[in-house]
């Protein structure tokens, strides 16, 4: 009996340490400053005006000014649309430009019409190379010069001189008419480059055009340049033909002073 | 004594098998645990308050006044300094004005007529090739002989002079065809300008270099059509050098022939 009690005793003493010891374990093991972790913790309600305080200044001063910044950007955003680049004008340059496109064709083809004019087989040939705009017949113009114009005088024909400026007078001609076939050529290239840079122009942006502009600036300067050479090549001619003029004068000061002499020197053995 | 501490484990066992509903509350408990919670404090979180409440105030507030006044200040330099309402509006009334004011005198200067030939046909030929319609190129050619000749027959000159006098024929009324062609482009030319300028006035600063870049490709046309121009003066020029010269050079071999013939008289006793 006393056995049996003793037992039940140490069966309550140990069920109850056990219990204790797991307590203990569990309490150790918990953190010795956390709260609320299972339930409401006084500290909740500084967290609550905390957060509210946070959610005021979050309107106030984050979400206030975004608000703003938003209505800016929105005002910015009508002015260019309505102001800087409304779509009725951009689109209106851009018919304005398909437009053009039709008047540069006319141009263009005019510009093709024939001039030519020659009726003799000779001079048809010669005009015909000259008219021709294709730069590659260039190398055909002293030829054909040569054979409509003739060469040179023979030296036993005329004083070197004459023969000098004469040479120099054929191959100024011969290069205003070389420059003539040329010129014709880049004008054409330069056509044909307008009628592209307009075609691309009708597709283009207002950002894009401007791209476009200096690429067309571009050909302009070129066309002036070559204009520009045109323009010093048409001097030269001028150049060589007062030149050429001069020197008939001269030579035909100097032809007349001879003749006096001999004219003289033959009325004087006559005289003798 | 041996035989008690096996009873003692015994029992224990047993009572660990009889007692398990322990067991799960233990592990419960122990999954409660926060593993990584620390001594977060309420001193702690006053202070996190304070500095997020500080930090929006700051930092994050005086950013966001920041952009605000560059934003502002960016449209109103966009809508004040570069795109000002009032200097479009400006510039389209400047444009419809200068039409207006020179609209009308150039077109009175470009509309003169400089026709000055006073018989009957230099008058047809002056009109055609003042005509400015290459329709009318094909009349050149009949104008231009009636009023200069046409070339002689190759009886009456020699082949080279008749070559020569065709070919000045030609390069002369080739240069006359391209005038009329060119007076035709100009007027093409000045039309687009108009319309350019037209569409100036109704032009946005957007749509603006748009039209820009298409004034820039007329001119590039006019440049082209400028140097066909100069091109014909050119031929023109150079055949009026080469004939001069060719004339020279006929001369030398007359002199040449003249001599070799008063040589001969001069021989013959």
């Amino acid at each position: 009996m006393k056995v049996q009690l003793t037992t039940r005793i140490w069966n309550v003493a140990r069920n109850a340490l056990i219990l204790a010891t797991t307590f203990a374990v569990v309490v150790m093991i918990l953190p010795s400053q956390a709260r609320s972790q299972l339930g409401l913790d006084p500290c909740c309600a500084i967290i609550s005006v905390g957060l509210s305080t946070i959610s005021n200044l979050l309107k106030s001063a984050v979400a206030a000014p975004l608000g703003n910044i938003q209505q800016s950007a929105q005002h910015n955003v009508n002015f260019e649309q309505q102001v800087v680049f409304p779509i009725a004008a951009i689109n209106q340059a851009r018919a304005f430009a398909v437009q053009a496109q039709t008047q540069f064709a006319q141009m263009r083809q005019i510009s093709q019409l024939s001039v030519a004019s020659a009726t003799l087989p000779a001079s048809q040939q010669l005009e015909g190379t000259l008219l021709s705009a294709n730069p590659n017949n260039v190398a055909q113009v002293s030829n054909s010069y040569t054979a409509f114009y003739g060469q040179v005088m023979p030296a036993t024909d005329a004083p070197q001189a004459v023969r000098d400026f004469v040479d120099m007078t054929d191959a100024e001609a011969q290069a205003a008419m070389k420059k003539a076939l040329e010129i014709d050529a880049v004008a054409n290239l330069e056509l044909q480059a307008a009628e592209q840079i307009n075609q691309q122009l009708q597709t283009a942006a207002p950002g894009s055009a401007a791209i476009l502009e200096a690429q067309t600036s571009a050909w302009v300067v070129r066309a002036n340049a070559y204009t520009q050479s045109a323009m010093a090549e048409l001097v030269r001619v001028r150049s060589v033909e007062l030149a050429d003029q001069g020197a008939r004068m001269k030579f035909s000061t100097a032809h007349t002073n001879t003749l006096q002499t001999n004219g003289s020197q033959v009325l004087q053995q006559g005289v003798h | 004594m041996k035989e008690r501490t096996v009873d003692l484990f015994r029992n224990l066992q047993r009572c660990l098998r009889t007692r398990k509903r322990w067991l799960p509350v233990v592990i419960v408990a122990l999954c409660l645990i926060p593993s990584t919670a620390r001594a977060a404090g309420l001193g702690d979180i006053i202070s996190l308050l304070k500095t997020i409440t500080s930090t929006i105030q700051g930092a994050i507030a005086g950013q966001l006044n920041e952009i605000q006044n560059l934003q502002s200040l960016l449209n109103r330099f966009r809508q004040q300094t570069i795109w000002p309402l009032i200097a479009i509006n400006q510039a389209k009334a400047f444009v419809n004005s200068t039409r207006g004011q020179y609209g009308h005198l150039m077109f009175g200067i470009v509309t003169i007529r400089n026709n000055s030939a006073t018989l009957v046909p230099p008058s047809q030929l002056e009109s055609l090739f003042r005509s400015g319609q290459s329709g009318f190129i094909g009349q050149v050619q009949p104008a231009y002989s009636s009023v200069y000749g046409v070339v002689p027959s190759a009886t009456s000159a020699q082949p080279q002079q008749r070559n020569m006098m065709d070919m000045d024929d030609a390069l002369a009324m080739g240069s006359l065809k391209a005038t009329v062609l060119s007076d035709q482009m100009t007027e093409g030319v000045l039309a687009l300008a108009d319309s350019i300028e037209q569409h100036s006035a109704n032009a946005a600063p957007g749509s603006g270099p748009m039209l820009s870049t298409q004034a820039q490709v007329a001119e590039l046309e006019t440049q082209a059509l400028m140097a066909k121009v100069l091109a014909a003066e050119l031929r023109a020029e150079a055949a009026k050098l080469a004939h001069q010269n060719t004339l020279l050079k006929q001369s030398s071999a007359a002199t040449r022939n003249l001599q070799n013939q008063m040589m001969q008289v001069l021989s013959h006793p």
